[in-house]
């Protein structure tokens, strides 16, 4: 009787891992099922091995996946710009090299965050609409508008910082909120 | 906005600085009595291991340095084959039978700590990656 309850738990555990949209309950539902089939291998008289796989499955890896959750976090920031024509090189350096850019990059950097830039052709408002996307950035001849969702509080940090470094500096960084309607 | 949020939970490291003893001791426990409880050498550094990584998970501070887990790694594993050598091959084991339980206690020790470190090591490189360099190995 307790062995099937323990083999439909597992199973149930199972599809939970698999289905579940946040990462980290997945990690968390995979340690259940790892602690449940350390239980089904001591009622088959394995101590040895079920000792194994609680210390192996449910304690080791368990943190082994939390600590790559933690490790690798990518923040994608795409730049639109307002011209038809096609995204050319000097564009890029000239985004990529700038102040700003390389602010918000040391600033993810500290926070354990990498920075991706992607050059999107959407414009605006469909790259706003895209979740894939954590920042925007408006690409002018002159300056760059940061569009940002107001639930992030890594873009609101962000937005900090650059209001309190805009005293004098003339930088030409304008922050705007978009509405936050991006699917989460 | 009240107070800035940051990413590490309180609730974690809490939870897990009060468990480090117990963590410890369970390790050391399944290590020294591995020739006659469920248990052993590579459970016990696995267990050990995991509180390294709790460590990583509540503080990730790179304050421990690799190659020096990595060389004392290597240390368990050249006395893991010494020791053999010594008591096994020629014999002390079966000339002198008390010596049993005392060479099992100390191959399970050698080995828990052996795996402890090498675990610990993988664990290490894996989130302190920064690029294949001269450090590499």
């Amino acid at each position: 009787m307790i062995e099937v309850i323990v083999v439909v738990a597992m199973a149930v555990f199972a599809l939970l891992a698999i289905h579940s949209r946040l990462l980290r309950n997945a990690v968390i539902y995979l340690a259940i099922f790892s602690l449940m089939a350390a239980f089904f291998f001591l009622l088959h008289a394995a101590p040895e091995l079920a000792i194994a796989e609680a210390v192996m499955g449910s304690g080791l890896v368990t943190l082994l996946y939390l600590t790559a959750l933690k490790r690798y976090k990518v923040f994608t920031i795409a730049v639109v710009t307002d011209f038809e024509y096609r995204i050319r090189d000097d564009l890029i350096s000239s985004v990529q090299r700038s102040d700003a850019v390389q602010d918000i990059r040391t600033f993810l950097a500290r926070r354990e965050r990498e920075a991706q830039i992607v050059f999107v052709r959407e414009n605006r408002d469909e790259a706003l609409r895209n979740p894939d996307y954590d920042l925007v950035l408006a690409a002018d001849d002159a300056s760059l508008v940061v569009y940002g969702s107001e639930d992030d509080y890594l873009v609101v940090e962000l937005e900090l910082m650059f209001r309190m470094r805009a005293f004098g500096s003339g930088m030409g960084v304008r922050f705007e909120w978009s509405e936050s309607e991006v699917a989460q | 906005m009240s107070k800035p949020i940051t990413d590490e939970s309180q609730i974690i490291s809490v939870v897990i600085g009060f468990l480090y003893p117990f963590m410890l001791l369970l390790g050391f426990y399944v290590i020294i009595n591995g020739h006659y409880t469920p248990g052993g050498g590579f459970q016990g550094g696995g267990i050990l291991a995991s509180v390294f990584i709790a460590r990583y998970v509540v503080h990730p501070v790179e304050d421990i340095s690799d190659t020096r887990l990595h060389a004392f790694e290597r240390l368990f594993l050249a006395l893991i084959l010494v020791a053999p050598i010594l008591l096994l091959f020629n014999g002390l084991i079966y000339r002198y039978p008390f010596l049993q339980v005392h060479y099992l206690t100390l191959m399970d020790i050698l080995i828990g700590l052996q795996v402890g470190l090498g675990l610990a090591v993988v664990v290490d490189r894996f989130a302190f990656f920064k690029g294949v360099g001269p450090s590499w190995r």
